[in-house]
């Protein structure tokens, strides 16, 4: 593993690399190393040797650290001023069962490089919306800075969103500038009980057009809900599923705002709530698909469609195949665990039939990755065009070559 | 007009074909949608960035996507480079044609076509105006959260172009936070669809490439963007202070203490009085600076917040609090920050600058901005987006004067510049178009640009589409 | 924005005043949107903005006005929505009256064109010409779908189309004399009694001397007076219009030298915007700028003098009223609360249609001049009022009145109409059946 420790020096291993036709694999920790396609590269080159926090601008709420810093590092940090990443970045390391000694820590350059987001993804945006600027060594070895530490900034072609989520294959990520916000005073979460998925999916429809700021809307059915809160979730007289709505700010508008929003709520169903620290606790369960972080190589599929259409999606497939699911971002982020095959063709005409969305293999068997697009295929026309983006900034093909298709 | 800014030569194989162009164009289109009179090209030549004109070769206004597709595909068949415009508001120019170029004109695509509540989306046609779709969905309790100062009048095909703020984008992020997918054209009339109602498009954010690409990468013809929930209640409060200093002190110590209101607006004397004759909102006049703080929830929550931001006003010397009692009230408050930059016309020509510097070097830039602008002999105007550090300096001169207005063409360069060696940026919101175009190099590296116009090419190889904007002359692949 | 005029191009009057509007608009486009023509049409050259660059170009190269600028110049309806929503403060609507004058003299129109046109300026300032042609309309309306069909006639069409069905009763509302106050007394006004309105909606002006006189109003129906000049005017003849407007300064002169005036009154508001305009229009005649800019200066929207009068305040009457405010008065006087503060207290519910800010597609003549526009945006209006479910339809001018009337079953009437009614005058025969 190629592990550079300045900028200078990741430039020259590209340069090389570009030179011989070197296939490089990309990563920072390598935690998130179940996304994408099976890869051909000969080589791994990470970012962990860049670490470390450049600049953090407390009043500003601006961050600069280096992609290699490890996103721990970067939470004490916030932490201790009391700011986070807004868009909840996920930790993959359970579901992709990559903790241990052969992997690096989770890093600040993979979060960004997997546009990884949690529940409140859903109103302060995606891990790419919080990025304000980065540095990357493109194709061919030159460091190139894009964006700036500005909130608002349109000077030039946003190359700063189309390395988001480019999982690598784009450049190699050296500096990321990312704006934090405060963390919420208080936190609680209403849970209504006892709505299978199209109920729960009309009851957080409703909760999101109040004007009471939910900041996030899960709903777990009763194949799932054990799993949080050890168990903990209101209990099973009032029925075995759970949508939880979150509130987030000062405490006395949080408490004045989830008496509006229980009030509405009843109509729906059984109304309970939760007080800030196991609000907390569930959230991250949220956030890190806690009930699929189970051990095993069984298919699991991120899903993103409308959120109205979450739910139809999984009863049309539960006809066909085995499917184990729960739902994020009002429904529209579905977390599927499939019994057998991925049937991902199957899925995939699901998915345009209901208006369009993505769905990607977060984990398999090998052989079934190998026979399988990780990531949703795209209509030729877009293909086309991603492949000459991608043959603009990595003329050479060495970057994690066939991994995003 | 000023011409220090050049524009690409016209291709003389373009305009030595101009008639058989234009009787082209007219296949392909029915003729209340094509406009190639040269009287009638007249009122194209130029945008809200008045001080650089051109002529275009002809102006399309189609109705659909297909007959944009029609024009592309035949445009980029002959070479002919194309200028999109949605209402021409913009202030850096981006709509302003070339004589070489059709204008592509979303106007007449002004439909909206879907809203969708349980989804919180609405599918708009390009050319509708910002405005009107916080307008259609008002009465329902939602809302379209970017507001440019211009969105009465500026469409969302323009807004994409240029990735537009807004003063309540503080809290809710700007265009490319808010937008869900696109249907566009590509140059070579291909068309395709990037997002749609669900979050995070497949495959690379094309999305948010496209999204302040300023018509360089394609023609959005359809959106989906992102309705939110009104709040329960909005209140501006006015805050005004002695020095613009102390205001924008205050703004930092705001936005640090943890609290993000909705929008944090600033007004320097001249923009407080020119904006006060055009609206009579009631902004205090006796001040040297002032701040439009908005916070939005519940009455109890408006009120604690608006404790908190007392106190530190208090601590940075305020002179007058005045909190909103009304909608009316509120909404006239708002007029007239909106109107700020068309009311300075009654009093002079202006350019408006847009650069955005960290929070914590607001006081400085203002000072140092006032210095630039007297050394010119020129007058100045600041009202901004101060919550964001998005700066809008109204440089005051007059357009019948050529000295004159090539004085605050070099003011206006030297205060970008200034932003960005500040920290910041050359442009928050109105993007670079040809105003900002050749300051691109004080801000990035050659090898930066070098990357940006690959990636460019890459959706435009010829480089048809709007030609002359963003990236310096000098030094194109 | 930036001009280019000479020295001797500024030394007329009319070129330096439209360089003095000229270089305040600053090409916002603000306008754009709440231009009823642009909304409909989508082509900046049909926009304020784009008429205010043709017009600009026209002049700069001291060009006669050619085929282009007149058509997009005449699609302009002359609402004056983009006088409210500019903030530079650019006055649109003495340019483009400019505009017109100097199409008026320098531009030669389609025969079928002039026709109309003389036909409209020959008829409609003289209420007894017009009543005739009313009568010969009722014979013509079975060709008013032949003539529809030849584009040039279409105009002829649309005039047929707008005459009312059934002959105007005569009036003595008009009638010259005094209408003494019939409370104690408490001012002294003059009445417009104008040239369509009284032929074709007589009842307005009854309405209005009625309530006058139960308020203790006395009120002068001058001898001599008659159009205001706005409709020849916005066809850009500007002697024709400044003969009627030194009539009435003079017959309004006499009025105010013999027993003083506290207002002139006019129940039209598109007549109000002009005769508040007669200072400007004769702002270079030195006999009667003064005495133009008096009159003006009493000019009075009906409901701008009651809202002085102090009316006592109603029982509420379950009546919805759908306010439909005339350009005119919106934008070319900026009257927006009291019409519907009097409705308010006299007891109405008033309903706010969407889109308030956009034209009917009354606007003068232009309803007969540029049929298809008219038709697009009298639907859209419409439509708009409707959505209010209104039992009535309040408005302050006769075009509007017209206009509307000819696109819905819901009733319309002159605010004046229903505040007399509220304050102790008849119910108004067209809400018989409410």
């Amino acid at each position: 593993m190629l592990t550079p420790h300045s900028e200078s020096d990741a430039a020259y291993v590209i340069r090389n690399a570009a030179a011989q036709g070197t296939k490089l694999a990309i990563c920072g920790g390598n935690t998130r190393s179940g996304f994408g396609n099976i890869t051909s590269a000969e080589e791994t080159l990470s970012s962990r040797g860049l670490a470390g926090i450049v600049d953090y601008e407390r009043a500003e709420m601006v961050m600069t650290a280096k992609a290699g810093t490890p996103v721990a590092e970067i939470e004490a940090a916030l932490d201790e001023n009391r700011q986070m990443m807004a868009f909840e970045p996920m930790d993959h390391r359970g579901i992709m069962g990559t903790h241990g000694a052969s992997f690096g820590e989770p890093t600040i350059g993979g979060v960004f490089a997997a546009n990884a987001s949690g529940p409140r993804r859903l109103v302060a945006g995606a891990a790419r919306d919080s990025l304000l600027g980065i540095r990357f060594i493109n194709g061919q070895g030159q460091a190139i800075r894009a964006g700036g530490r500005v909130m608002k900034n349109v000077t030039g072609l946003d190359l700063t969103k189309l390395l988001a989520g480019s999982h690598g294959t784009l450049g190699f990520l050296t500096e990321v500038t990312f704006r934090v916000l405060p963390v919420p005073q208080t936190v609680e979460t209403v849970v209504v009980s006892g709505l299978d998925d199209a109920a729960a999916a009309k009851a957080m429809a409703a909760a999101m057009a109040l004007p009471v700021e939910v900041s996030g809307a899960a709903h777990l059915p009763a194949s799932v809900k054990g799993r949080f809160l050890n168990g903990a979730l209101p209990a099973k007289a009032d029925g075995a599923e759970a949508t939880v709505l979150r509130l987030e700010g000062l405490a006395a508008s949080v408490a004045v705002r989830a008496e509006k929003l229980a009030a509405v709520m009843e109509a729906f169903g059984p109304v309970s709530r939760l007080g800030s620290e196991e609000s907390r606790t569930l959230w991250r369960e949220i956030r890190d698909v806690h009930p699929y972080a189970d051990g095993t190589q069984k298919p699991l599929w991120r899903v993103s469609v409308a959120p109205s259409v979450g739910h139809q999606l999984v009863a049309a497939l539960r006809l066909e195949a085995g499917v184990d699911a729960f739902y994020d971002w009002q429904g529209g982020l579905v977390w599927m665990r499939m019994e057998a095959d991925p049937e991902a063709e199957l899925l995939r005409r699901y998915i345009r039939a209901l208006g369009g969305g993505h769905a990607t293999l977060m984990r398999a068997f090998d052989a079934v990755r190998a026979g399988t697009p990780a990531f949703e295929p795209l209509p030729d026309a877009v293909a086309a065009l991603s492949a000459r983006v991608k043959q603009k900034l990595d003329p050479a093909g060495i970057f994690s070559p066939a991994k995003m298709g | 007009m000023s011409e220090a800014i050049r524009f690409l030569p016209p291709r003389q194989t373009v305009l030595s074909r101009r008639a058989a162009i234009v009787a082209d164009l007219a296949d392909l289109l029915p003729p209340e949608c094509l406009v190639h009179e040269e009287r009638e090209l007249v009122p194209f030549e130029t945008d809200a960035f008045i001080s650089y004109r051109r002529l275009p070769l002809a102006v399309a206004l189609p109705r659909t996507t297909a007959q944009v597709a029609a024009v592309m595909k035949y445009c980029h068949r002959c070479g002919i480079p194309v200028v999109p415009r949605g209402a021409g508001t913009s202030l850096s120019g981006g709509a302003i044609p070339q004589e070489d170029a059709i204008v592509l004109g979303l106007s007449k695509m002004s439909r909206i076509l879907e809203v969708d509540y349980a989804n919180r989306t609405a599918t708009v046609q390009a050319g509708v105006t910002n405005l009107s779709i916080s307008e259609t969905v008002g009465i329902d309790g939602f809302f379209y959260a970017p507001d440019p100062s211009s969105q009465l009048a500026c469409t969302i095909g323009g807004n994409i172009g240029m990735n537009s703020g807004g003063a309540h984008c503080l809290k809710y992020g700007v265009t490319t936070n808010n937008l869900l997918g696109v249907k566009m054209v590509l140059v070579d009339g291909t068309v395709i669809e990037l997002g749609g109602k669900h979050l995070d498009a497949a495959g690379y954010d094309l999305l948010g490439l496209v999204c302040g690409s300023e018509g360089q990468l394609g023609i959005v013809t359809e959106a989906t963007v992102r309705l939110i929930a009104k709040p329960e209640g909005a209140r501006p409060v006015l805050f005004g202070f002695e020095t613009s200093e102390e205001a924008g002190a205050c703004v930092a110590d705001i936005i640090g203490s943890g609290i993000i209101p909705v929008a944090i607006e600033f007004m320097d004397k001249p923009a407080i009085e020119i904006c006060e004759a055009f609206a009579q909102a009631g902004y205090p006049l006796d001040v040297g600076a002032l701040l439009i703080v908005e916070v939005e929830g519940s009455d109890a929550e408006m009120d604690a917040m608006l404790a908190s931001i007392v106190e530190i006003a208090r601590r940075h010397g305020v002179k007058t609090v005045r909190e909103c009692q009304s909608a009316t009230e509120a909404a006239l408050i708002w007029k007239g920050r909106k109107s700020a930059f068309g009311a300075t016309g009654r009093i002079a020509d202006y350019i408006c600058m847009d650069g955005t510097v960290p929070l914590g070097k607001l006081p400085y830039v203002l000072n140092k901005t006032s210095e630039i602008v007297e050394r010119f002999g020129l007058r100045v105007a600041n009202v901004f987006h101060a919550g964001d550090g998005n700066m809008h300096p109204l440089i005051l001169f007059n357009a019948n004067d050529p000295a004159d207005a090539a004085k605050a063409e070099e003011a206006g360069n030297e205060i970008l510049k200034l932003c960005v060696d500040a920290g910041g940026c050359l442009t928050g919101e109105h993007g670079v178009g040809i105003e900002k175009r050749d300051l691109m190099r004080h801000q990035y590296s050659d090898a930066d640009l070098a990357q940006q116009m690959a990636v460019r090419s890459a959706f435009d190889e010829g480089w048809i589409l709007n030609p002359s904007k963003v990236f310096p002359l000098e030094g194109r692949e | 924005m930036q001009t280019s005029f000479t020295p001797a191009q500024l030394a007329d009057p009319h070129v330096a005043e439209s360089e003095k509007i000229l270089r305040r608009c600053v090409h916002c486009g603000f306008c754009t949107a709440t231009c009823p023509t642009y909304v409909t049409l989508g082509n900046e050259l049909d926009s304020p903005r784009g008429r205010i660059y043709l017009i600009k170009d026209m002049l700069e190269n001291g060009r006669p006005a050619d085929e282009e600028v007149v058509t997009h110049i005449d699609r302009c309806l002359s609402c004056l929505a983009c006088v409210t929503t500019c903030p530079s403060g650019v006055d649109y609507m003495h340019l483009v009256d400019h505009a017109r004058i100097h199409i008026e003299n320098t531009y030669r129109r389609p025969l079928a064109d002039r026709l109309i046109r003389n036909l409209l300026a020959a008829v409609l300032p003289y209420p007894a010409r017009f009543r005739t042609a009313l009568g010969f309309a009722r014979l013509g309306r079975p060709f008013a779908a032949l003539l529809k069909r030849v584009s040039a006639l279409k105009p002829l069409g649309a005039m047929l189309d707008l005459a009312p069905k059934s002959a105007a009763r005569f009036s003595d509302a008009a009638k010259p004399g005094i209408r003494p106050a019939g409370a104690q007394k408490r001012g002294r006004v003059a009445i417009l009694s104008g040239c369509a309105q009284p032929v074709l909606d007589p009842g307005i002006n009854e309405a209005t001397l009625r309530l006058l006189a139960r308020l203790g109003v006395e009120v002068v129906v001058p001898e001599g007076e008659g159009c205001c000049g706005a409709l020849v005017h916005h066809m850009g003849r500007e002697e024709q219009a400044l003969d009627f407007a030194r009539r009435n300064v003079d017959v309004w002169t006499r009025e105010i030298e013999k027993g003083g005036l506290d207002a002139i009154i006019i129940t039209a508001s598109g007549c109000g915007t002009t005769i508040k305009d007669y200072g400007h229009m004769l702002r270079l005649d030195p006999a009667y700028a003064e005495k133009a800019a008096r009159v003006s200066g009493l000019a009075k929207d009906i409901t701008e003098y009651l809202v002085g009068l102090d009316l006592p305040k109603l029982e509420p009457r379950r009546l919805n009223v759908a306010y439909h405010s005339a350009c005119s008065m919106q934008h070319g006087q900026k009257i927006t609360m009291a019409p519907k503060n009097l409705l308010k207290a006299a007891g109405f519910t008033v309903r706010d249609p969407a889109e308030g800010h956009l034209c009917c597609g009354s606007a003068g003549t232009y309803n007969i001049l540029q049929p298809e526009i008219s038709a697009q945006l009298k639907a859209r209006k419409v439509k708009n009022i409707e959505a209010t479910r209104p039992d009535v339809i309040a408005t302050g001018n006769i075009g509007c009145i017209t206009q509307i009337a000819s696109g819905t079953a819901i009733p319309i009437l002159h605010t004046v109409e229903l505040l007399d009614w509220a304050y102790g005058g008849p119910k108004p025969e067209k809400l018989a059946a409410k």
